[in-house]
This record gives C-alpha cells, structure tokens and sequence, in this order.
C-alpha cells in the first residue's frame, strides 16, 4: 500500500521554501511531486517598471549565491543593444569574480552536503574556507552578498592588487587539495551515503535537458564557459569535467573538481589582467536601440539565459526574462527519487543544489 | 553539411539563420512548432526555454524558443493565434515548467497536454502576474513587433 510523503514546502534541510510529495511503498520512494513558487517575487513584471541602472541592481538579488551571474548575463544582453563593449580588463574582472562566485557556491554547497550526510566537522571545514573565498569577494567589491559589480559596458570597481588576491587563491587551493577534496573523494562516510544514490541517467539527462554540474555528473560535456565563450574565458585554459555514474557522488567529484579548474582559472586571469580602462564611459549617456538580445553564462548551477528587450531611447527594458539553472535541472529530481530509500531524498535534493530563489524569481 | 546548416532543409524551409545579438535566429513561418521540435530532437539539440511577448492587443502573442546546438544558440519565433499553440512537452519534457509558467503569466494554451495545478501561485487566476499597466504594455509591444 502507498502513502504519501510530504517534504516542504519547509525543507528540513536546506531551509527554502519548496515542497515535494513523496509516494512512497514502505521506505521507498515510488514517484515525487514537486511543487515550486512559495516565494515567487514576479521579478520579470519588476524589471519593466526600471530603468536600466535599477534593473541592474533589481537582477543582482534573483539569487543570493550567485547574484554577480546575474548582473553579468543581464549586461551582456544589454550592450549590444546600448552598442558599446565591456573594455579587456574588465572581461579579465568579470572571469575573476564569476570564479570566485563558483568556488563561494561550490564550497557551501559542499558544507551544506556534509551536513546533510551527519558529517558536521566536514561541514564546519568547509564554511571557514567559504569564509576566505567571501573575504576576497568583499576586498575586491566591498560587499559580501550582492557586490555591485557589473554595469553597461564595463565593471565598477578595479582589482587593484591582483598579486594579493593570488596568494589568498593558493593558500585556499591548498586547502582543498590537502582537506576538502580528499574527503570527499575518499572518505568511506562520505562514499557510503552517496554512492548509486539519487541516480539521473544520460538518457534522462538529455530528456530533460538539466544543465550545469547535473548535467556534466550524468556524462554531459557541457559547459557555456567552453562551448560558447563570453568575457575572457576563450583566454583561459581548462577542463571541464565530466562524471559518468549520475549519482550523488558524481555531482559531488564534479563540483570538487571544478572547485579546482575555478583555481586554475583564476590563477591564469589574475596572472594575465591586461591594462586599460574598466568600463566605457558615463553610464547615463547610454541609448538603447530597438531589438531583443540574449546572453548566456555558465553559473555554478550552469546555464543561466538573459534574454532582454529594449525600444528605442527608452531606459526601462520593455521585457526581461531569465531562465535560472535550478529551474532546468529541480524537475529531474523526480527521477532521482524514484527507487530510492527515503532516507537518501534529502541528500539527492541537495545533489542538484537548488537554489529556491532563482527558481521562483 | 553542418548541423545549422542542415536545419533549413529539414524544416522544408529557404530561409537561413540570421546573426543577431547572441543567438542565430531563423525565420520558420509556415512550419509548426511540433515539426521544428522534431527536428531539434533529431539533431541532438538542448531545449533551453521559451520566452513570451505581448503583442497590441488585437495581435496576439509571440513566442520565442531557444535550443541550444553545440554551443550555438539558436532561436525560433512563433506567432500565437487566439492564446493557443501546440505543446511540445511530449516532444520534449523539459518544457515543463515553462509551457505552465507561460499559461500562468498569459493565458496562452499548450494544446495537447495535461495541466497540473499552478505552478507558481496556487489559487490566484492565471494571466494576473504580468499584467502591466497602459504604458507599461505599450513600450513592451511595441519592441515586440
């Protein structure tokens, strides 16, 4: 006989609002559904009513892991429409601190996991080197959350002292290498609640065209960094990595992984910011023409789609839509619960590394 | 012949892709979204999502979707005649959530699909999330042509 589950829209463990009914026979999870936009905020309908400077700062708090995403892939729609081009260095900028962004998300989605699997010395390691990637955020911006990074044409603030911000990349390279990375490759408590969990296969992958480090842990080799490059990233050397299994502990190496390619990136950015000028000029005088624009960027939960309308010399977006990558990959969770102890949901729920926010907009 | 390039012919169509601002965009009037999903299946292609605009009144809706093909993005837009167009979420479920947002926020009809309850806000009538105001609505149609 089954009974129904339900998990939310208070989420026990990651805290967001989100609800998931779980069908289950005994303790095993036979299908799931999920319901989302507890906290829709109609962001879209917000961005139409600002003008372009305060649409800026509107898009920046979509999400709050990842609002300097946001604020990247929204002016890159923007200025082919405004006509002008963000100078080199302040590509270079833009890779540094999307990078930074993935590690800041990619290290607390690693405690969060470690709490999750009761291995809370893990979890307490990882959220004091989250702190240091939070420290060079707020050095660089002078904020830890939304950082006000992003404009028109260009950045808003300069890295001043690249070689400052290079040693503090090494000493948490280091930290990874030698604590984070280690556990969660080899340790058998961690191996234990991840393995063949929560599993999403190639095919189911494809079917459901997931983004980012699920689609990449399924066996996907897809990255925006690398397919379609924007900012400086066609200047950077890295791989993207790839897991075949599609379980929990493949999205888990992908991200531990990437947390190193993050690394090696920055190195190579900071190592290589060219001179000159971070942005074009006075802001106010930007005029936009008639016409829609797109842009894409990878975020630390992948693909995130800007796509943005403007009529002539108006300063208000006539349109804005963002597709967030959690609200691609969150309806594969339902595929990942099936078969699966209903111990484990909570965990697999976490594996995608949701981001509530993001999703209800 | 590429991927891009084979699109045109399979769609039965002479248009060709056209560049513009971050995606390569092709004229499909006369073909159904249902082929042009289709054809997005055969050739490997990742639906990415669909974007919706408000036309004047008497005009309607477009639609326009996104699929990604090795990198490239492309885009495909769609009049909406009489709020209805046909759904491809059989074609492809990761339309999902977006064919239900979009019937939430306009109105607009998948034809063809089951309907879950709301997606985004239980118990409020569908079409009250992007409702704008006169001049709101203007400046948006009027890019939209």
């Amino acid at each position: 006989m089954s009974y129904k589950i339900p998990m939310g829209p208070y989420h026990p463990g990651l805290e967001e609002p989100y609800k998931l009914d779980m069908i289950c026979e005994g303790e095993t999870v036979k299908d799931a559904e999920l319901h989302i936009g507890f906290n829709f905020r109609n962001i879209e309908h917000l961005a139409e009513t600002r003008n372009f400077i305060q649409v800026n700062a509107l898009m920046e708090r979509v999400c709050g892991i990842c609002s300097f995403i946001h604020t990247l892939t929204l002016c890159q729609a923007m200025e082919p429409l405004a006509g002008v081009e963000a100078p080199p260095r302040a590509k270079y900028i833009r890779v540094i601190m999307a990078e930074l962004e993935r590690l800041h998300s990619h290290v607390l989605w690693a405690g969060i996991a470690a709490k999750l699997m009761g291995f809370k010395t893990m979890f307490m390691t990882c959220f004091e080197l989250r702190e240091q990637v939070m420290d060079i955020l707020a050095a660089i911006s002078g904020n830890r959350v939304n950082y006000s990074m992003n404009r028109v044409g260009g950045v808003n603030r300069d890295i001043e002292d690249p070689a400052a911000i290079l040693k503090m990349v090494e000493a948490l390279e280091k930290a990874m290498v030698k604590t984070v990375i280690p556990i969660f490759t080899g340790s058998s408590t961690a191996l234990s609640r991840c393995n063949g969990v929560g599993v999403l296969s190639r095919e189911k992958a494809i079917e459901m065209a997931v983004v980012g480090p699920i689609a990449r842990a399924s066996g996907l080799p897809q990255d925006i960094r690398k397919a379609a490059p924007y900012a400086a990233y066609a200047e950077m050397e890295f791989d993207v990595q790839v897991q075949t299994s599609g379980d929990v502990t493949a999205r888990l190496l992908v991200r531990a992984l990437e947390i190193m390619e993050s690394c090696k990136i920055l190195r190579q950015a900071l190592e290589k910011l060219p001179p000159g000028e971070i942005d074009t000029g006075d802001d106010r005088k930007i005029r936009f023409s008639t016409g829609t624009s797109v842009s894409r960027v990878e975020a630390p939960r992948g693909e995130v789609i800007y796509s943005v309308s403007f009529k002539e010399n108006q300063k208000n977006p006539a349109r804005v839509h963002v597709r967030t990558p959690t609200y691609a990959t969150m309806p594969a969770i339902r595929y990942m619960v099936q078969g699966a102890r209903l111990a484990d949901t909570p965990l697999i729920q976490a594996s995608i590394d949701p981001c509530y926010s993001c999703t209800d907009r | 012949m590429s991927h891009l390039a084979s699109i045109p012919q399979k769609l039965g169509i002479d248009a060709q892709f056209e560049a513009r601002h971050g995606a390569q965009w092709l004229n499909v009037e006369g073909v159904g979204v249902r082929t042009l999903a289709e054809t997005m299946n055969a050739i490997g292609a990742r639906f990415i999502t669909i974007t919706a605009y408000e036309l004047p009144a008497d005009e309607g809706f477009r639609l326009e979707y996104h699929w990604d093909l090795d990198g490239t993005l492309l885009g495909f837009a769609f009049q909406v005649v009489d709020k209805k167009i046909d759904s491809i979420f059989d074609l492809c479920p990761g339309v999902d959530w977006i064919e239900r947002e979009i019937y939430e926020e306009y109105v607009i009809e998948f034809v063809g699909r089951p309907y879950d309850p709301l997606l985004l806000l239980p118990g409020v009538t569908p079409g009250v999330n992007l409702r704008k105001d006169p001049n709101q609505l203007e400046a948006a149609t009027e890019v939209a042509k």
